[in-house]
């Protein structure tokens, strides 16, 4: 028993000798770690703020490219211009009889207005439908 | 002499003293910097390291019956230099050169505007596009930056432009219904601060407080932008054919009310004002409901309706025309000085006849007639919820018993001596198209703000006459557009009604203008079933001053192109084929 103990004492001894400096070097890169890392949290929100803050940029600019061409769409269907292309471009001159036939068929289906003029409707992302459709199926 | 040991010389005391006077006078000034005038200085902090912005979300549009928009805003970029990050000369010179071609200004005058200024922020270029913004941006210029702004834009040019107005350089609305509708197209402004760095760019992680902008509301009015147009194309051709100083041209749906176009000349162009020529300020104004005029013979139509509502006559009571009536010391006569022996109510009607009108009016008696008068809306506003609205003059025997007296019932009979508005006028005649209900006119069909849609039903007056009269007055509009030349009025395919006008022009004086007359026509089509009612009124024809050929031509046109055009069958007869 005696000589058991002995040994144990002697490898609980090493261990101690030994095993010290690497728990010093673990715990100073825990230490380390530990202070570096509000760093990396810090430099990560950071990225993802400057992240948020570059797309709500793109956002805007989308919207506003969006805007404009909204603007134009709108531009090219006014009447004064559908009128100067069917003249000028098409060579069309307005009637100079009236005819009157019955057709008997259903009449085209209601035109829709433009999705930014409608309130919110979840439906509609559902439809699958894009702007852009939305938008150009609303053309004369 | 000798020095006691461990005592403290005077040279260290002063040393001891000097440092703790340092202290002092450090502690002093930290809390003269931390406490005292930590105010100022956080707030000169803040103006180094935080902006603030307004937040404007866009304008609503104004959008015809159909949804195209005939006001919308567009989204613009105004140019902001620092003013400190310009203090230096060659700085300054390099940065405008190079801004100058994106912003679309001399960099000499940006220069100017940013010297001549001691504000922190200068404003030196407005209203760009996107691609210009986008220019401007890419230059990465320090102290300069971009601000969203908005530039209201008319899709279909000068469209309804006093009906639709405009806007100031601040986006508010100054006239028509861009003034009206102000509150609910403008929404709420909102802001944003931040931390900025050098180049005005937001810190990441900065200090950031923003209150969301609200959008305006969209508003649909019941105007119909293919109507307008056809209204607005008809005003003009005759006023030019005719010469005329101006008119009006308004077209209501009888059974709701609603205004499908609304015109009026002369008009302004909206892309080029120029709000610093006060001369050019009446031209802003809505005529069709703010100016008012006697109508003339269209107003035969209420006199008729009051004798035939009332019972006093019907369509063939007979009647004898000596050519004159007399009525108090006054005589009245007939437009064409004739007499015309025994005539029918309708062919009163028909021919114009003045003293027709007045001898109905007799028989009706004032209390009577007034009432009609008023059932039909004459002498107070439409209250169609537009600024500027008249409510014309009626002078009854209640309101002026002092000067009122029989003859002014006479001229009254026949639309002298009594004071309209287009709209009133055209309104009278949308109630007679509805079975003799009056209805509220209305130009606005929705609000569509981003939450909800809030529409606007018809709203009854009262009932003017009853349908049984009503239906008779249609038979007999009918009838006295069948006795117009068809090289005036014929419209194909439908049959039409309507009643002629040519009116003396009042002066402000009490008199009438020599030679200027005011030429109208009031119609429906088509007769059997009201879709369309329509006032045309043009004011002072040169060569021609007859309603019959200056105004209802263009009547004829316009509705035969707006029936087409609403898809309205015409009558059977019309019919070439059918189409299976």
């Amino acid at each position: 028993m005696a000589t058991v103990r002995k040994q144990e004492r002697s490898a609980l001894g090493l261990a101690h000798a030994g095993s010290l400096p690497v728990l010093l070097i673990l715990a100073a890169l825990v230490v380390g770690f530990t202070a570096l890392l509000p760093l990396v949290q810090s430099s990560g929100a950071t990225s993802t703020a400057g992240d948020i803050q570059r797309l709500e940029g793109e956002r805007q600019d989308w919207q506003a490219r969006l805007h404009e061409l909204e603007v134009d769409v709108a531009t090219l269907g006014s009447l004064a211009r559908i009128e100067s292309e069917a003249r000028l471009r098409l060579g069309m001159t307005r009637p100079t009889e009236t005819h009157y036939l019955t057709i008997d068929a259903p009449p085209p289906a209601e035109r829709r207005l433009p999705s930014r003029y409608l309130p919110q409707d979840s439906r509609r992302e559902e439809s699958g439908d894009s702007l852009w459709d939305t938008l150009t199926g609303w053309l004369p | 002499m000798g020095r006691k040991p461990g005592s403290v010389t005077w040279r260290l005391w002063a040393v001891v003293a000097a440092m703790g006077f340092g202290t002092l006078v450090i502690t002093g000034r930290l809390a003269q910097l931390q406490l005292f005038d930590h105010q100022q200085y956080a707030h000169e902090a803040r103006l180094t390291h935080m902006s603030e912005q307004t937040l404007l979300d866009r304008r609503g549009a104004l959008l015809d019956r159909n949804g195209y928009p005939l006001a919308a805003s567009q989204d613009t970029y105004d140019v902001m230099v620092e003013s400190r990050a310009w203090s230096n000369g060659a700085v300054a010179a390099e940065a405008a050169a190079a801004l100058s071609p994106a912003a679309g200004k001399s960099a000499e005058e940006m220069l100017a505007a940013v010297q001549d200024s001691d504000i922190f922020e200068v404003n030196v270029a407005t209203g760009l596009n996107y691609e210009r913004a986008e220019a401007v941006r890419a230059l990465r210029l320090s102290g300069v930056r971009l601000v969203t702004s908005s530039h209201r834009v008319y899709p279909e040019g000068n469209l309804a432009a006093q009906l639709l107005g405009f806007v100031g350089r601040d986006n508010t609305g100054l006239t028509g219904l861009e003034a009206d509708l102000n509150a609910i197209l403008d929404g709420s402004a909102g802001t944003i601060r931040f931390e900025r760095d050098g180049l005005g760019n937001q810190f990441p992680l900065g200090e950031r407080l923003e209150i969301a902008p609200q959008p305006g509301a969209n508003v649909v009015l019941t105007i119909d932008r293919y109507i307008q147009r056809l209204a607005e194309q008809e005003l003009d051709r005759t006023i030019k054919d005719h010469k005329a100083t101006g008119g009006s041209i308004i077209v209501v749906e009888p059974a709701t009310g609603e205004i499908l176009a609304m015109a009026s000349r002369p008009t302004f162009d909206v892309t080029r004002l120029d709000l610093s020529d006060a001369s050019k300020a009446a031209l802003y104004r809505n005529r069709a409901i703010t100016d008012q005029y006697e109508p003339g013979s269209v107003f035969k139509l209420v006199t008729t309706a009051a004798g035939i509502d009332s019972g006093t006559v019907s369509p063939d009571t007979w009647w004898y025309d000596n050519g004159s009536l007399s009525a108090d010391s006054w005589t009245i006569r007939n437009w064409d000085l004739k007499a015309y022996g025994s005539q029918t109510i309708q062919q009163m009607l028909s021919k114009s006849l003045n003293t027709g009108a007045a001898w109905v009016a007799q028989q009706v008696g004032p209390e009577r007639f007034y009432d009609y008068v008023s059932r039909f809306g004459f002498g107070s506003p439409t209250e169609i919820g537009l600024s500027g609205e008249s409510s014309g003059r009626v002078r009854t025997p209640e309101s002026d018993p002092a000067s009122w007296r029989s003859v002014d019932m006479a001229t009254n009979s026949f639309g002298q001596g009594i004071s309209v508005t287009p709209l009133q006028m055209c309104m009278a005649v949308a109630a007679i198209a509805n079975n003799g209900m009056l209805v509220k006119p209305h130009i606005i069909r929705a609000i569509v703000s981003p939450n909800a849609t809030t529409s606007f039903d018809p709203e009854p007056v009262r009932q003017a006459i009853s349908p049984q009269s009503s239906q008779t007055l249609r038979e007999m509009m009918g009838v006295v557009v069948d006795g117009i030349s068809a090289s005036y009025l014929d419209v194909q395919g439908y049959r039409v009604g309507g009643k002629t006008g040519t009116a003396s022009v009042a002066t402000d004086s009490g008199g009438y203008k020599p030679d200027a007359y005011i030429s109208s026509f009031v119609g429906i089509a088509p007769v059997e079933n009201p879709r369309l009612a329509v006032l045309v009124k043009i004011d002072e024809p040169k060569e021609v001053p007859w309603g019959t050929v200056v105004a209802a031509p263009a009547f004829g046109r316009l509705v035969q192109d707006a029936l087409a055009y609403l898809k309205v069958p015409p009558t059977e007869s019309a019919l070439v084929s059918t189409i299976q």
